[in-house]
Parts: C-alpha cells; sequence; structure tokens
C-alpha cells in the first residue's frame, strides 16, 4: 500500500541530502529558532523567501510540499482574518462596526509568515534524509535516550498500525458498512479505535518480549557512522550565519 | 558426548487469571537434537518458549539450559545460549532498519563494531539477505520479513534456536529456504532446535524427536511413533502426514513395507527399495476387504 512517507524523496541528490545529518538538524534547528521569533514583518518575508530557496537546492517535489504544507495553513490562515479584529492598536477601517487594526493585521501576518517559514524549512530537513538516519543523528547527538526509543517505535511501528486499521477497515467494508454521519456508524468507529488500542497494548507487549530475548536492559545502542567533512562545517556556518544577520544588522545599524 | 541442551523438570505455570497453562512439564532435548512441539492452539507452547529465555521467570529452578538455571543468567550470557523466533516479525523487527534490528542483540552483548557487523553479515547471508542492510521492514514481503527476524536472531549466534511457527503463512518457496536453512544450521553449525508448529506435513524433516503438548507433555517419541498413533492425533487435533496416510492406504491394496514414509524423500526411499526387490515391479491389488479398509483410514482421518 501507498504510505504516506516524509522520508519518500530521501533517495535524491541535492547538496541538502549530501549535508551531514547532524549538522543539518543543528543549524536547521537554529535557524527555525531565528525564523519564528523574528518580529519585523520584511525579514519575515525574506525568511519565507529563504525558506523556498532551500526547497528550490533540496529539488523535493513542490507538490509533496504543498501537500505537506496544506495542513499548516490550514491551522494559521483563519489567524489573518482574526487577529486584524482582535488585537488593539491604530484603526485601519470598520466594517459593520467592528474596528480592523493595523497592527493585527500585521501580527496575523506575522504569524502566517512565521509558521509557513519554519515549517518549510522543518520539512526541508526531515525529507532530505531517511528517518532513521535523523533518528541515528538524533542519538549522535546525545538526545535522551527514552525521546529516541519513543521517536523509533512510533517510526516503525505507525506502518503497522495503518495496516491493521486498514484491514479492519476493509473488513467491515466486506460486510457492508458504509461511513455515514449517524450514531450507528459513530460507535462502529468508536469500536474500530478500541480494537486498534487493544491490539497495540498487546503487540506492545510482545514485541518487550522479543527485546527481552535479544538483550535489551533498556538502552537500545546502535552503530552509526557519520562523517563530518569541511563542507559540512561550511553549510552549517553559512545557514547560522543567515539566520542571526539580520540581528547583527540591527544591532550594528 | 552427548550433553543436555535443555531441561525442563515439572514445569507449572498459571496465567495472572488463574488459567493453567503448563502443568507438570518436563522435557529434555539433548544436544545438537532437533526437537518439534506440536499441540493444539492455546496447547501453552509459546508459554513454554518464553520460560526458555528467561522472559518469564520460574520461580523453582527447574529451567536449565546446559546445565545451568536461566532464570539465574545474565542478560548478555543468556541471550548467547538460546534465541528465540517470534512468530510475528513484525513483533521481532522493531529497529528502524534491518541493520540496526541484526545488530541489536551483538550490540547488547558489548562485542566490538568489526565483530558486530561481520555477525550481521553473516546472518543475513546465512537467510540469504545480504543487501538488505539498510532496508526498512514496512518496504519488505512478509517472507523476507520472517527470514530477517531469523537474521536478528542467528546474530547472537545462539547454542539453542528456538523456532515458534516458522512455517506458517509463507509461500511454498520461502517455505522451502526457511526448512533448508534451519537443517543447515542444525547440520553444519550443530546449533540445537526447538520447533513449534502446526504444519505436520514439514514436521518429519526437522525433527529427531516430537513432544505433543497440551498443557501437559501428552506424548513423546519419534515422528513414526506419534503419527502411528491414531487415537493420540484426534484427541489432540492433529493430523499424520500426507505422504504417511497415502502409504497407509496403498498398504491396503498389498503394499508391503514396514516403516512407513514421513516425507517425500522417505517415500522415493521406500518405493525404490520396493520395487528393486521386486525386480523392477511393484504389486497392488484389490481383494474384497480393500475397499473397507480404506474407508476405515480415510475415515480416522477425519475429523468427523
Amino acid at each position: 500500500m501507498e504510505y504516506p512517507e516524509i522520508d519518500r524523496y530521501a533517495s535524491l541528490k541535492s547538496p541538502i541530502h549530501q549535508f551531514d545529518p547532524r549538522a543539518k538538524i543543528i543549524s536547521f534547528s537554529i535557524l527555525i529558532f531565528f525564523v519564528v521569533f523574528v518580529n519585523e514583518l520584511d525579514i519575515a518575508v525574506i525568511n519565507l523567501f529563504f525558506s523556498f530557496i532551500l526547497i528550490f537546492i533540496s529539488k523535493l517535489p513542490i507538490k509533496f510540499v504543498l501537500n505537506r504544507i496544506k495542513w499548516v495553513l490550514l491551522f494559521v490562515l483563519p489567524f489573518l482574518i482574526i487577529m486584524p479584529f482582535t488585537a488593539g492598536g491604530s484603526e485601519l477601517m470598520t466594517i459593520d462596526g467592528i474596528k480592523m487594526t493595523y497592527e493585527g493585521l500585521v501580527l496575523g501576518m506575522l504569524i502566517v509568515l512565521r509558521a509557513t517559514s519554519a515549517v518549510m524549512l522543518i520539512l526541508t530537513m526531515l525529507a532530505t534524509m531517511r528517518f532513521d538516519t535523523t533518528i541515528k543523528a538524533l542519538y549522535m547527538l546525545n538526545v535522551p535516550g527514552l525521546l529516541i526509543q519513543m521517536l523509533m517505535f512510533t517510526y516503525r511501528y505507525i506502518f503497522v498500525f495503518l495496516d491493521e486499521f486498514l484491514r479492519m477497515w476493509r473488513a467491515m467494508g466486506s460486510k457492508g458498512f458504509k461511513l455515514k454521519a449517524n450514531m450507528y456508524a459513530l460507535s462502529m468507529l468508536g469500536n474500530v479505535v478500541g480494537m486498534l488500542i487493544v491490539k497495540s497494548y498487546e503487540r506492545a507487549d510482545r514485541v518487550y518480549q522479543s527485546m527481552i530475548s535479544k538483550g535489551y536492559t533498556g538502552n537500545p545502542k546502535t552503530m552509526v557512522k557519520f562523517n563530518m567533512v569541511a563542507k559540512d562545517y561550511a553549510i552549517a556556518f553559512l545557514l547560522i550565519s543567515i539566520a542571526i544577520l539580520p540581528y547583527i544588522s540591527k544591532v550594528v545599524l | 558426548m552427548t550433553q543436555e541442551a535443555i531441561s525442563i523438570r515439572s514445569l507449572n505455570y498459571s496465567y495472572p487469571d488463574g488459567t493453567k497453562a503448563l502443568e507438570d512439564v518436563t522435557i529434555k532435548v539433548e544436544s545438537g537434537e532437533k526437537v518439534v512441539i506440536i499441540g493444539p492452539n492455546g496447547a501453552g507452547k509459546t508459554t513454554l518458549f518464553l520460560h526458555l529465555n528467561g522472559t518469564i521467570r520460574s520461580l523453582e529452578d527447574n529451567v536449565n539450559v546446559f546445565g545451568k538455571n536461566i532464570g539465574r543468567m545474565a542478560t548478555e550470557e543468556r541471550i548467547k545460549e538460546v534465541g528465540i523466533v517470534f512468530q510475528d516479525p513484525d513483533d521481532q523487527l522493531f529497529m528502524p532498519t534491518i541493520f540496526d534490528d541484526v545488530a541489536f542483540g551483538p550490540i547488547n552483548m558489548g562485542l566490538d563494531e568489526g565483530e558486530v557487523e561481520r555477525r550481521v553479515k553473516k546472518a543475513l547471508a546465512t537467510v540469504g539477505l545480504l543487501g538488505y542492510e539498510d532496508r526498512v521492514p514496512h518496504h519488505m514481503s512478509y517472507g523476507q520479513k520472517k527470514k530477517a527476524a531469523l537474521a536478528s536472531v542467528l546474530s547472537m549466534e545462539p547454542r539453542i534456536l528456538v523456532l515458534d511457527e516458522p512455517t506458517a503463512n509463507l509461500d511454498p518457496r520461502s517455505r522451502v529456504d526457511f526448512i533448508r536453512v534451519i537443517n543447515d544450521l542444525n547440520k553444519k553449525e550443530g546449533i540445537t532446535i526447538v520447533i513449534a508448529m502446526h504444519d505436520v506435513n514439514a514436521l518429519p524433516e526437522l525433527s529427531d524427536r516430537v513432544y505433543v503438548l497440551n498443557r501437559r507433555v501428552v506424548a513423546e517419541g519419534s515422528p513414526r511413533k506419534i503419527f502411528s498413533d491414531i487415537s493420540l492425533l484426534k484427541e489432540n487435533n492433529l493430523e499424520a502426514p500426507e505422504v504417511f496416510n497415502l502409504f497407509k492406504v496403498l498398504r491396503c491394496f498389498g503394499y508391503n513395507c514396514d516403516d512407513l514414509p514421513l516425507s517425500m524423500y522417505e517415500a522415493v526411499d521406500v518405493l525404490t527399495k520396493t520395487i528393486e526387490d521386486g525386480n523392477g515391479h511393484i504389486h497392488l491389488h484389490i481383494h474384497e476387504h480393500t475397499h473397507e479398509e480404506v474407508k476405515k483410514i480415510m475415515y480416522s482421518y477425519n475429523h468427523h
């Protein structure tokens, strides 16, 4: 079946794909941090533009990118309408007695721009390496083992559960079940989710037994071979500089 | 010199709700032996296996592996002795890539990187999955996952290999591959094999000795002895291999042989011998009781 994989295009070749995973995670995290905390509209626009350039360099298909971003936009776009009417400040215009403020509009645009650029950066980071590489890079960066394991098992079993859900769903379909907006369909859906929880609980038990039988003692170790070369340091330096540049220029000027 | 690989003495186990899963189970397996445990669904085979590597620890001192109590062994020592291959490979492959899964055991044993890599390579080569190191399990077929699960246990190079339903749900080709791999491990590396399965047609190739388990050990003996006992088979929802049944029917038609063959290989041997002894012919005939006898045999194998 077709899985909604974030790392479907991890095998492409681009400077961002070849960037060392650890350096990628660090520099993109710093980049995202600065993008999210920007307060000037012009810099936010530049950041969005920069995120676009990075996606362009990474050669990720635009359709794939848009497919991921649309869900985020669905959540943030309403702010563009809500903020102007709720934030206080100088009046821009009045619609049916409701005041629309200039500050609110700027704030709304800032929220949308920040969120979109941040999500695009995260996507560029995650989609340009295989997810198991991401996990290993985090492991190498000494991220707490508990977090790594949670991420690892989520990644491993999300597809197994998806398959399990689809099997049940098809079984229901083959017995004539149709999803309708009524109580019966809702309760059936509830049953399916309940079954999924029971099944995952039982599977967790079996997985744990098999982990024990392979000598698991609480801390999974793995072997990683990453190799940082001069180029990786250069790209990391470049990306981080771009992130801090607007702040430095503001202080200097 | 034969050494006792597994020794279980009157083992009892009840589920937390009080249901008895194992009652007074005594099993002995010699080093280098192939033993198959058969029995109906829910007979306690999986529970028994969980005792074999200390996942479930018996409170009494009665589960020993190579003379040592498995419950008291250190983790690293334990996984060197017994490797368990579970039924569902999705339970056994829990790491992001195949390499990570096969390397999981060796890394836990504290081996250095070179040795871990050597073992991963060897284990994958044994099951025929070299080059799959970077694959993720959800991109592999069930048969491949099953082989990978076996490799992830082989990499620990255990002296005893325990397999739960190794041939279930495999396509015929993968099933044959799997049986060959298991037999090779037993013959070439001297690994002791313990298998639980329902696949009676594969059983003769995979076993020197059979235990019938139905919460307690109901019977024990050679495959031929077990499959000749029709009432035993009936009581435990079991069946004899097809080849064995066919030759039983042939016997009614006047075919003469002492030991009924259990597998295709044995059948070929037996047939060749009879034809050679009979100067190039086999004599079969129908006499007045033949149909009755055949009917009786057919009836005894239909469980209704």
